[in-house]
Order: structure tokens, then C-alpha cells, then sequence
């Protein structure tokens, strides 16, 4: 278990008086007058004061490291003069650069009229020990998870420093000062429920001086000053040279690389009709180039950084873009990156490009003009990651087919029918946090699958009910819910009698093609059968909710399995006459709250849907087959309209047939007897 | 995974073994005993798991690859009858030369394994046992460099007597080696004195330890399947900043529900497997399903195949749980020279939240929970990938001036805007402002008087022909930059109101 001393950085900056020197570095802005014509004298250039300077540098390290470990990797600003100040908090939320940019404008720069012998940069680096003392969120939670293991969270930290420094003597008594802090904090410390003794702490001394000024020379590499303390010191010019030291260190402390993508083509600036190609150089963990650099393979890889950092770049060469980038990559390792110089044109292009959602192969060059691509640049979700892809030769080479294994010569699977259930059980992120998913939305994912595949038959000629589906619809997937409403019940049942009926008419079942690994193929076997797999089907969701007991109710009362004798399909007949009048009466309920417009609409409907039929015969119709009208019908001409309206209008006033009138379903039977005749006839 | 069959030729292995019970049968030596045993070996993985890619390193006080990687079994079996003796054990040399061939071939990051085949004999002075055992203790344990930098366990096979005198403190030197490279391994050695039987008793244990298939059941809510995954996942195991992770794949690996192929979006995988279905019955008896096997078995409906039919038809994944807090995803993936069909299985890093674009894990719900679909009514959106919360600076027109040029082309900006005054007035103050702002984070206040005496010129460099707010809305900014509500940074700059400007707002 590690316990990096990189997971919590405390910046001291000098905030005193002589931080307000120049830098002596001249900056000219003023530069883009060539095409205006003699004549105009540019400005003076400006310089930067050393604080500039210093923020600038430090703000860069954040950047750098909010972009690559937006998590786990934590950086607070203190500014030290009279007393010091926290800019930030360890808090997730105060861990961004635009919140420093913030706190330092109302920090603002040092005050030429603070007295310089009160300002000390010794206040800055005991309140540094302080808070690096404080626990963050996640050395919390890491505490808490530890307590039961018995193991102890090691508080480690990191402190850079950029100020002036005067002598090795100045060094000395500043290093003091932090170990006599560390000692007393941990004292404080030590049975605070959110502070913990510091275990180790690395002190950075980055010394600044103005361009041009010789110093004497107090850097010195990183030495133990005591088992809870290191120091180092590093000496720069201000100017830009701070912040490559900055970013240098930063490269150090995250172990950081650097890849030059090459060979970028771009529009040009001035001359948008022609384009030129750009390098741009990238920082990202040590990671992405373990395969080259652990096999040494680097030679003519390997550059010196372009842009002036102290460090080596790797050089991948741009690849254009396949226009395929959909298909998955053999990717074995994505690492977030972000540009060196992250306000150039070239990397503002390659930024924005990747971010629009493209992606971009990367390759090695190598001698002999072989192509490697070894590395893909992509964004995810608004950040940019480069993908390592795997190279080397791959042990899942020529497998065999999985036509040639277990279940290979099957041509009969669903595959169409998988496809659709697939993307029934699509997954989608539960990202409000506001509304809590109980249970955890993946256990719901997980239950929603169990539930879809009680009964699901994988090969077409396992299965009856699965080839009939445009007979039972809509019942095979309402059953699967976990709820049902009436109306839903309703459907499954009529679902029910419609197969009772076709078995009644001895209708064919649709068999498929492929043969039918059952046995059996004559009608009342394959009616069984039917039979049997709609009630396995109805009976694995029967606890689901009471609604679908109803659903089982139905299917029990319309095929008793002891046999079809006179009684059970009378009460059949009889549950099929109840549901029919259900229906009838549900349909007249809505059609009696349909405004006229709609009632306008419905019949004309079913006058379009019958166009034949005397004007007398659709009540009938309507109050059994309320079907919206299908919206694809084509736009009737006023003709049409107003004759269905005349139509619709004489049909309201149209006196009901006495037959029907007296029928209690409001439908008269016609030849009553015959149904009964055939049922009673000795089979 | 990749298997090295390191065997010892050194002189020793040719030493005669007594064979007790043996009277009156041929004489073996160690290293037909050796030849018996790797034959055992091979035997085994034809039948249970003969994707398996093994080759052949001879070593003495140099080392060869006799037999690159390869899953002919059978040419290895021919070129260990033409084995010859040489001269001493360096074991430095043959755990070298095993290492190069693995990593020539598999590059850093493929799981491996060395097998070690000797006769208990350390060796003597260069290269021994000892030695690297001593130059490692000279160098301080730990040290990164004497491990090798590639998951590579190695086994060492030791064909000695239990009985041998020496065969502890040997042991206990393999141990140490084994530390010393840093990816786990074991030493076997015969239970009973050496012979033939003992000999294949311990490849034969050594292969049902380390080399037997993977098998397992694919789930998908009541749908299931026997497997075999190949090449059989590795232990999880990793230090992390403020966690150990040690983990293994489950066997019941659980699909939990599936994604477009555009939506996972090429993910990193820690492994990848190919996944083949097993009839029912054999899964948990005899699992080597021979050809002859296969034979019937093609017949019996397999999900696996159900579902690598519809993955392939669809495009999509189906992801899937392996361990616990662990996930994977499932699709069809074609090899690129032979273009057959196969499931692949790839394991992402252990956590819920290893692909953040996904979200976390535990976080995926159906999308029928939702009370508009996620994916739209007519199936033309997504909801992936998710959004990070905080932006990037490559994203946030961050402004950095470490550089002269980005100090520049910041001033330019103004500058641009500035001469097209006042078309283009919201845009300069804008940009005015932002370049105010960041001066203001950074204290650089040198820069605002610059910018004030720049706009000054701007306006005096004028042309006739200007509209005249051009020039009020110049010299009022440069101005404005001058004054101490410049340097508050809850004050904007805002346009001066003219009676152009209120003519140009009534124009719009």
C-alpha cells in the first residue's frame, strides 16, 4: 500500500514587498504592426514582477496536475508576508485553477507599503505543516475503511517554496523551523479527529532571482534532514525560466512524460488557404510509455522537449484519421493528457478536434518504414485520454471458429429476437445524485434481466409460443413486467381467448420451417405443446404482482389440463362472454367521454377501416375494436370529410336494432343456438 | 498464457536415477525422467487447453531456444529426442535467455510463465544460484532492477529425491530466486524417489495447479452457459495509493446488460479473453472436450453462441460482472488475419469507477427506470458518454501567459476587436475584461497601463474615415484602465453609453 507523499501539495509563496521586484525580463506585446505601414513605434515592452512570475508558475503546476488526477492529487496555496493566508481548501470543491485565479486576484499583488522586516516566509511554511496536518476527504475515508484492519493511514505531504533565499544559513534556519513545526503539530494534532501528525514531508525550496543577477550558488539535491523531513533546494531566473523550472518539478513529482505528436496538419494563421504541419507536445503518467522505455526500444524516439521543458519527449507521429474510429480498439491502457502550452494555436486545434468527438491513431516512426501504431488519442465525456494500443504479438492469435465449437451447427438461434432484447436491457447512467435508486440501479438492471429470461427459448425450434408471437402479442411482453394495470390484464386475456379460439376453429399453428426438435407434429400435440409453454410462460411471472395472478386466473379457467369437458368450457365460454362485456362496457365509457370531435374522429375510423360496410353495422364494430385511427392514413380530401361527418351524424341519430337492444352484451347473437349445438355435439 | 519450458542439459542431468522396484529394466538418467515429464505435460495441455503457445530453452553455461512459441506440441516432443549434454547449470544465463524470448515475442505486459526443469544442482561459481543470490543481496532487496519488469511466475521442477540431503537448502535458493524476480512461482519436487511414476505424478500435479483451462458459467438473468476462457485470467493483485487490491475472476461471470460499441468507446482492458462454449454435463466432470466430443456437442443450443450471433448482429457489448466491484464486457471480435467469429471477453480495472465515461458501474440502470428513455423515442440519442464535472483547462479558454506569444495573441485579440469599433464592441470589452481579470489574478497591473497607452494610440492612429464612437469607446476604456476600479476586480469595464452606441442598439 502506498501512501504518496504527492496526494497533498502546499505552494508557500512569498508575499512580500521584494516580491514586487521587476523579473527584468521584457515582455513586448506590442508587436503585430508590421502590415500597418511605417511610422508607428511600438510600446515599451513590460516585465513582470517576480510575484507574476511565481503565480503564474504555480497556477501552471496546478493546471497540470488538476487536469492529469482530477481525483486523487491535491494542491492548496499559501501566501505568506505579516502572517499566512490559505487561498484554498483541500476540498474537492477548492481544487480547481479557475478557484485560484480567484482567490489570488482578491489576495492581489504584494504591498509596496508593507514593512519588509515584518514579512517573513517562515509564517507561510508552519502554516503549510498545518495544513498538511488537516486530513482531506479522502485520508479520511481511507482512515475510516483502516480502522478495522488494524493498519495505520500514513500522513505524508509536500512543500514547495518559491521565494528568495539569502545564504545556506537562511536555508538552514527555515528547514529548522518546518521540523520544529512538523514536531509541534504533531503534538496538536495527534488526537484531532480531522488533523493527523504528519508522518513525512518533502520541503521544496525553489529559489528566484532576477534575470541577470548572479547568485551564489545554495541549490542543493534532495537530503534526509530527519526521518520526518527532506529538503532540496532549487534555484532559477524568474521569468519563463521559473515556470519550466515549476513544470519540471511538477514532471518529477507526478512521474510525468512527455510525447511530441508530429506532423499535425493545420491550416495556416495568416495564409488559410494553405496548411503546414505542427508538433504538439503532450504531458501524461510515465505509464503510456512503459512498453518502449521498459524494452529500450526508444532510439530515435526520443527528443529533447520542444517546449523548453528540462526533459525528454517521445515522438508519435499523427496518423490521419480513419474515418471508422467507431470499432473497438485493442486498448490496454488510456491515461488522461493535457498540452504543454496549453494556449498555443496548434494545441487549441489538436484539443478542439479531439474534443469534437473525433479521434486520432498515433504511430511510431520507426527505421526501415515500418508502421506501428501504437497509440490513440481520444476524448471521453470532455476529457482528453491517450490510449495505448497494444502492439506486440497476442496469444489469441487463430483461434478457432465458435462455428466449430459447442452449439456451432445450431442455424436456428434468435439471433434477430437477442438483438431486440438486447436493447430492451440497454444500460443508462443513474447520474442524479439528488434522486436516490434503491435499490443500486445495476441490482435493478440485474433483476430487470432475471425477470426478461425466466422462459426465453434461445433456438427457433425450441419454442411454439415464440414463433406465434403476432397471436399471443401483447401478452409475452407485458407478462415479463413487474406490475400490470387492468388494462394490461386485459390485453393478456384477450390474448388468451384469441388463442382459445383459434384452437376452437382448429386453426393451424404457425410451425416453423426448420424442423421442430419436439416430437410430435400433429395439431392437438402441437396445441399441447402450445399450450404448455404459455402457461410455464405465465406462471413464472404469476408472483410478480396480484395483477398477473388474474392473468394466470384467466389462463387456468380457459384450459384446465385435465381434459376439456363440457362443464369447463361452458364456464369457458362463459369467462369469454364476461370479458367480452368487460370490454364492451370499458369501450362504450370511452367512447361516452370522447369530446365530438373525437367521436368524430373514432368513427370516421372505422368507417375508413371498413369503407365498404353500411353506416348501420359499425356500432357493432366500434364497440368491440376501439383501434386509433392509424395516423399514416392519407389526407382525405373535404369530400370525404364531410360525407363522414353526414355519415357520423346519421349514425348517432340511428335507432338500435331490437335484437341487440334486448342482448346483454349489447350485442345480438345471431343464431343463438348454433353455438351451443356444436359444443354438445358427441365428438 | 505463454509458457517457457526451461530445461537444464547441464552435465548433472545426466546422472543415473536407481530405480528401486525397477530390477532388470533399463537404466533412466534425470534428464529422460525430465523428457517423460515435459511429455506428460504437453500431453495435458493437447487435451484440456492446447491453445497454449510453449516453446523450448535449453540451458547449461549458454542458452538456446530450441523451439520458438508455437502449439505444436508434437515438435517439441521430436526436438527433446535429439537433446545432447553440456557442460555446467548457469542458471543466471538460462533465466536471461527464458526472459528475452518471452519479452522478445510478448512484449512487457502479456502474463508468462518459465518453467524450470534441473536436477536440484545449484551450480558453481559464475552464474550460479549462489552467486545471484549474492550479488542481489549486494545490491539490497528491492531493488527494482533485479526483478523482471514483465508478469512472468516461475515454476521451478525439481527432479530430485525428497531424500536428497541437499535438496532443502536447493529449495530453499529457488524460493529466494523466485522472490528475487518478483511474480510469484512454485518449487515441486517428487513425493517419492524419483522414477517414472513420481516424475509424472508431479507434471501431472504441476499442470492441474497451474496450467488447467479456465471453466466457468456465463449468466445472463436465467440464460446460461458453460465456458471456457481463454487464456485463463490472472490474479488481480496491485498496490494503489492508499490500497491493496488482490482480486480473482469469478466463475460465474454475470452479464448485467448491454451497451452500444460506440458508447463503451474503445476501453482500456487489463486482459482479454476469448470465451468458448462447453456443453452442459462437462463442465464440472471431465472438461477437456475432446474433437470427437465436439462432434455431438455441435448440436446442443448454446447461448454463447446465441449471444456472439447477436452481439456481432447489433454491434453491441454486453457488460458484465467478473469479481467483486470488478467488470468486463463481452462482444464479438473477429481475428484480423483469419477473420473467424469469436466472444471476447475483456477485463476492465478492478472498481465502479474505472471507466469514468461510463459513469460508475453500480450506477447503470435499465434504461426503462427513466421516465424519458435515455436513448430517445426513436432510439437517436445516447446517454453516454458522461459528462465530466469539471472542466479541463484545455477546455476552460484558460489564459496563460508564461510564453510572450500567449501574452500576444491575447492583446491582439483586444487589438483586432478594438479596430472594428464599434461593430464589434461587446466582443472588446469582453475580451478587454478578461485580459484585465487574469492580469489582475496574476498582479500583473504593469499590464493594464500598457494596454491603456495602447488603446490611446489606437485612437490617435484612427483614420478619418472612423465612425466617431470608435474613438469615445477607445479613449473612455483606456481611461477606465487607468482608474482604481480597474485593479477592483468586482467591477467590469462597460461600454461608454453615446448617443452612436444608443443609435447603432436601436439599429439592432
Amino acid at each position: 500500500m502506498a501512501y504518496p507523499v504527492s496526494h497533498k501539495t502546499v505552494f508557500v509563496l512569498d508575499h512580500g514587498p521584494a516580491m514586487m521586484a521587476s523579473s527584468k525580463e521584457n515582455i513586448d506585446f506590442d508587436v503585430f504592426n508590421k502590415s500597418r505601414g511605417p511610422g508607428i513605434i511600438p510600446l515599451a515592452p513590460v516585465t513582470k514582477s517576480l510575484w507574476t512570475c511565481n503565480a503564474e508558475a504555480a497556477v501552471e503546476y496546478c493546471r497540470i496536475v488538476y487536469d492529469l488526477f482530477p481525483d486523487d492529487k491535491l494542491v492548496q496555496f499559501v501566501a505568506s508576508d505579516t502572517s499566512a493566508t490559505s487561498l484554498n481548501s483541500w476540498q474537492h470543491k477548492q481544487q480547481n485553477v479557475q478557484k485560484l485565479l480567484d482567490c489570488l486576484v482578491v489576495l492581489g499583488p504584494p504591498g509596496h507599503k508593507t514593512d519588509p522586516s515584518d514579512c517573513s516566509i517562515v509564517h507561510g511554511l508552519t502554516h503549510a505543516v498545518e495544513v498538511l496536518c488537516e486530513l482531506t476527504e479522502k485520508q479520511q475515508d481511507v482512515r475510516l475503511a483502516l480502522e478495522e484492519t488494524e493498519t495505520t493511514l500514513q500522513n505524508k505531504g509536500r512543500i514547495i517554496c518559491m521565494t528568495s533565499l539569502k545564504s545556506d544559513r537562511h536555508v538552514q534556519s527555515l528547514q529548522e523551523a518546518v521540523q520544529e513545526a512538523i514536531i509541534q503539530h504533531n503534538q496538536l494534532s495527534a488526537n484531532a479527529d480531522s488533523f493527523m501528525p504528519l508522518n513525512y514531508c518533502e520541503l521544496v525550496f525553489v529559489h528566484v532571482r532576477p534575470v541577470g543577477r548572479k547568485s551564489d550558488s545554495i541549490s542543493s539535491p534532495k537530503k534526509s534532514v530527519s526521518p520526518l523531513l527532506s529538503v532540496e533546494v532549487h534555484v532559477t531566473d524568474s521569468g519563463r525560466s521559473v515556470a519550466t523550472k515549476v513544470v519540471g518539478l511538477a514532471q518529477r513529482h507526478y512521474e510525468l512524460f512527455s510525447t511530441t505528436v508530429t506532423g499535425i496538419p493545420m491550416k495556416e494563421e495568416q495564409n488559410s488557404g494553405s496548411s503546414a504541419n505542427y508538433d504538439v507536445e503532450l504531458l501524461h503518467s510515465r505509464d503510456v510509455h512503459l512498453e518502449a522505455l521498459n524494452s529500450g526500444n526508444t532510439e530515435g524516439l526520443l527528443i529533447q522537449s520542444k517546449e523548453g521543458l528540462p526533459s525528454q519527449s517521445l515522438t508519435l507521429k499523427w496518423c490521419t484519421p480513419k474515418s471508422n474510429i467507431m470499432e473497438l480498439q485493442n486498448c490496454v491502457g488510456a491515461y488522461r493528457v493535457t498540452p504543454v502550452d496549453v494556449n498555443s494555436r496548434p494545441s487549441a486545434c489538436l484539443t478542439n478536434f479531439l474534443l469534437s468527438g473525433r479521434a486520432v491513431m498515433l504511430e511510431q516512426p520507426r527505421k526501415g518504414g515500418t508502421r506501428l501504431i501504437s497509440h490513440m488519442l481520444a476524448s471521453h465525456g470532455g476529457e482528453i485520454l491517450i490510449h495505448i494500443l497494444s502492439s506486440t504479438r497476442s496469444v489469441l492469435e487463430d483461434p478457432p471458429s465458435i462455428s466449430e465449437g459447442c452449439g456451432g451447427r445450431i442455424t436456428d438461434y434468435r439471433i434477430h429476437d437477442f438483438g431486440e432484447f438486447m436493447k430492451e436491457n440497454r444500460l443508462a447512467p443513474w447520474t442524479d445524485q439528488n434522486i436516490a435508486c434503491d435499490p443500486l440501479p445495476l441490482q435493478r438492471s440485474e433483476n430487470h434481466l432475471e425477470r426478461m429470461t425466466r422462459v426465453w427459448p434461445i433456438a427457433i425450434g425450441d419454442t411454439m409460443i415464440f414463433n406465434m408471437l403476432s397471436h399471443l402479442d401483447p401478452l409475452p411482453s407485458l407478462i415479463v413486467k413487474d406490475k400490470l394495470d387492468d388494462d394490461e390484464v386485459l390485453e393478456c386475456k384477450k390474448a388468451i381467448y384469441h388463442v382459445v379460439g383459434m384452437e376452437s376453429r382448429n386453426e393451424p399453428l404457425p410451425v416453423p420451417n426448420a424442423g421442430l426438435r419436439t416430437k410430435g407434429s400433429k395439431r392437438e400435440e402441437q396445441y399441447r405443446q402450445m399450450w404448455t409453454e404459455l402457461e410455464t410462460l405465465i406462471k413464472v411471472h404469476v408472483s410478480n404482482s396480484p395483477q398477473h395472478q388474474k392473468v394466470l386466473d384467466c389462463f387456468t379457467d380457459c384450459h384446465k389440463t385435465d381434459g376439456g369437458n363440457t362443464s369447463t368450457i361452458k364456464q369457458r365460454d362463459e369467462a369469454i362472454m364476461e370479458l367480452e362485456t368487460d370490454l364492451a362496457v370499458k369501450e362504450l365509457d370511452t367512447y361516452q367521454k370522447l369530446t365530438e370531435r373525437e367521436k368524430f374522429d373514432f368513427n370516421k375510423g372505422n368507417s375508413l377501416s371498413q369503407p365498404q360496410s353500411p353506416p348501420v353495422k359499425k356500432i357493432k364494430t366500434e364497440s368491440f375494436m376501439f383501434k386509433p385511427v392509424p395516423s399514416s392514413s392519407s389526407p382525405q380530401s373535404l369530400h370525404t370529410m364531410w360525407t363522414n361527418r353526414l355519415k357520423a351524424v346519421h349514425a348517432m341519430r340511428h335507432v338500435e336494432f331490437a335484437g341487440r337492444q334486448e342482448s346483454n352484451d349489447n350485442t345480438a347473437e345471431l343464431y343463438p343456438k348454433l353455438n351451443e349445438t356444436k359444443s354438445e355435439v358427441p365428438l | 498464457m505463454p509458457t517457457v519450458i526451461l530445461l537444464d542439459v547441464s552435465l548433472s542431468m545426466s546422472r543415473p536415477v536407481k530405480m528401486e522396484n525397477s530390477a532388470g529394466s533399463e537404466d533412466y538418467n534425470r534428464r529422460n525422467l525430465a523428457i517423460h515429464g515435459i511429455n506428460t505435460f504437453l500431453d495435458a495441455l493437447s487435451v484440456k487447453n492446447k491453445l497454449e503457445y510453449v516453446s523450448l530453452v535449453i540451458f547449461s553455461s549458454l542458452y538456446e531456444q530450441l523451439v520458438p512459441f508455437t502449439r505444436d506440441y508434437i515438435l517439441i516432443k521430436s526436438t527433446l529426442t535429439k537433446l545432447t549434454d553440456f557442460d555446467k547449470t548457469s542458471l543466471a544465463i538460462g533465466l536471461s535467455g527464458a526472459a528475452s524470448t518471452i519479452t522478445d515475442e510478448w512484449g512487457y505486459s502479456t502474463p508468462s510463465q518459465i518453467i524450470l526443469i534441473t536436477d536440484g544442482s545449484t551450480g558453481v561459481g559464475q552464474g550460479s544460484l549462489k552467486q545471484i543470490l549474492e550479488t542481489h543481496k549486494q545490491m539490497g532487496i528491492g531493488d527494482k532492477d533485479a526483478s523482471f519488469q514483465f508478469p512472468c511466475t516461475i515454476h521451478v521442477l525439481c527432479l530430485a529425491s525428497p531424500q536428497d540431503p541437499t535438496i532443502q537448502a536447493s529449495v530453499s535458493m529457488y524460493k529466494k530466486i523466485i522472490d528475487i524476480y518478483g511474480h510469484g512461482g512454485e518449487v515441486c519436487i517428487p513425493e517419492s524417489t524419483l522414477s517414472l511414476d513420481s516424475t509424472q505424478k508431479m507434471f501431472c500435479q504441476f499442470f492441474e495447479e497451474h496450467c488447467s483451462p479456465f471453466h466457468g458459467v456465463l449468466e445472463c438473468g436465467h440464460l446460461e452457459c458453460n465456458i471456457h476462457i481463454f487464456p485463463k485470467p490472472q490474479v488481480y493483485s496491485k498496490s494503489h495509493d492508499f490500497e491493496d487490491v488482490e482480486l480473482e475472476v469469478c466463475h460465474n461471470i454475470k452479464i448485467v446488460g448491454f451497451l452500444d460499441t460506440s458508447d463503451v468507446a474503445s476501453p482500456p482492458f487489463i486482459s482479454r479473453h476469448l470465451v468458448f462454449p462447453l456443453p452442459p454435463q462437462t463442465a464440472n466432470t471431465d472438461a477437456g472436450a475432446s474433437d470427437e466430443a465436439i462432434g455431438d456437442t455441435g448440436k446442443i443450443p448454446s447461448f454463447t453462441v446465441l449471444l456472439h450471433g447477436s452481439l456481432k448482429v447489433e454491434n453491441m457489448v454486453a457488460i458484465c460482472q467478473v469479481g467483486s466491484e470488478w467488470y468486463g464486457m463481452l462482444y464479438s471480435w473477429a481475428d484480423p488475419h483469419k477473420k473467424k467469429s469469436n466472444l471476447m471477453l475483456s477485463i476492465f480495472e478492478p472498481g465502479v469507477k474505472s471507466l469514468p465515461w461510463l459513469g460508475k458501474f453500480t450506477h447503470l440502470a435499465p434504461h426503462q427506470i427513466f421516465t424519458a428513455s435515455p436513448y430517445g423515442e426513436d432510439d437517436n440519442k445516447t446517454p453516454f458518454p458522461v459528462k465530466i464535472t469539471e472542466k479541463r483547462s484545455y477546455s476552460l479558454n484558460h489564459v496563460g501567459w508564461i510564453k510572450p506569444a500567449g501574452l500576444q495573441a491575447d492583446i491582439q485579440k483586444v487589438l483586432r476587436h478594438a479596430r472594428k469599433l464599434p461593430e464589434k464592441m461587446p466582443h472588446f470589452y469582453k475580451e478587454l475584461n478578461r485580459v484585465r481579470k487574469a492580469a489582475l489574478s496574476y498582479g500583473f497591473t504593469e499590464l493594464l497601463d500598457a494596454l491603456s497607452a495602447m488603446l490611446d494610440r489606437e485612437c490617435r492612429l484612427l483614420p478619418g474615415s472612423a465612425h466617431p464612437d470608435a474613438a469615445l469607446q477607445l479613449s473612455h476604456a483606456a481611461n477606465a484602465l487607468r482608474t482604481e476600479m480597474a485593479r477592483d476586480i468586482t467591477q467590469t469595464i462597460t461600454p461608454m453609453s453615446t448617443k452612436y452606441s444608443s443609435i447603432i442598439n436601436e439599429a439592432r
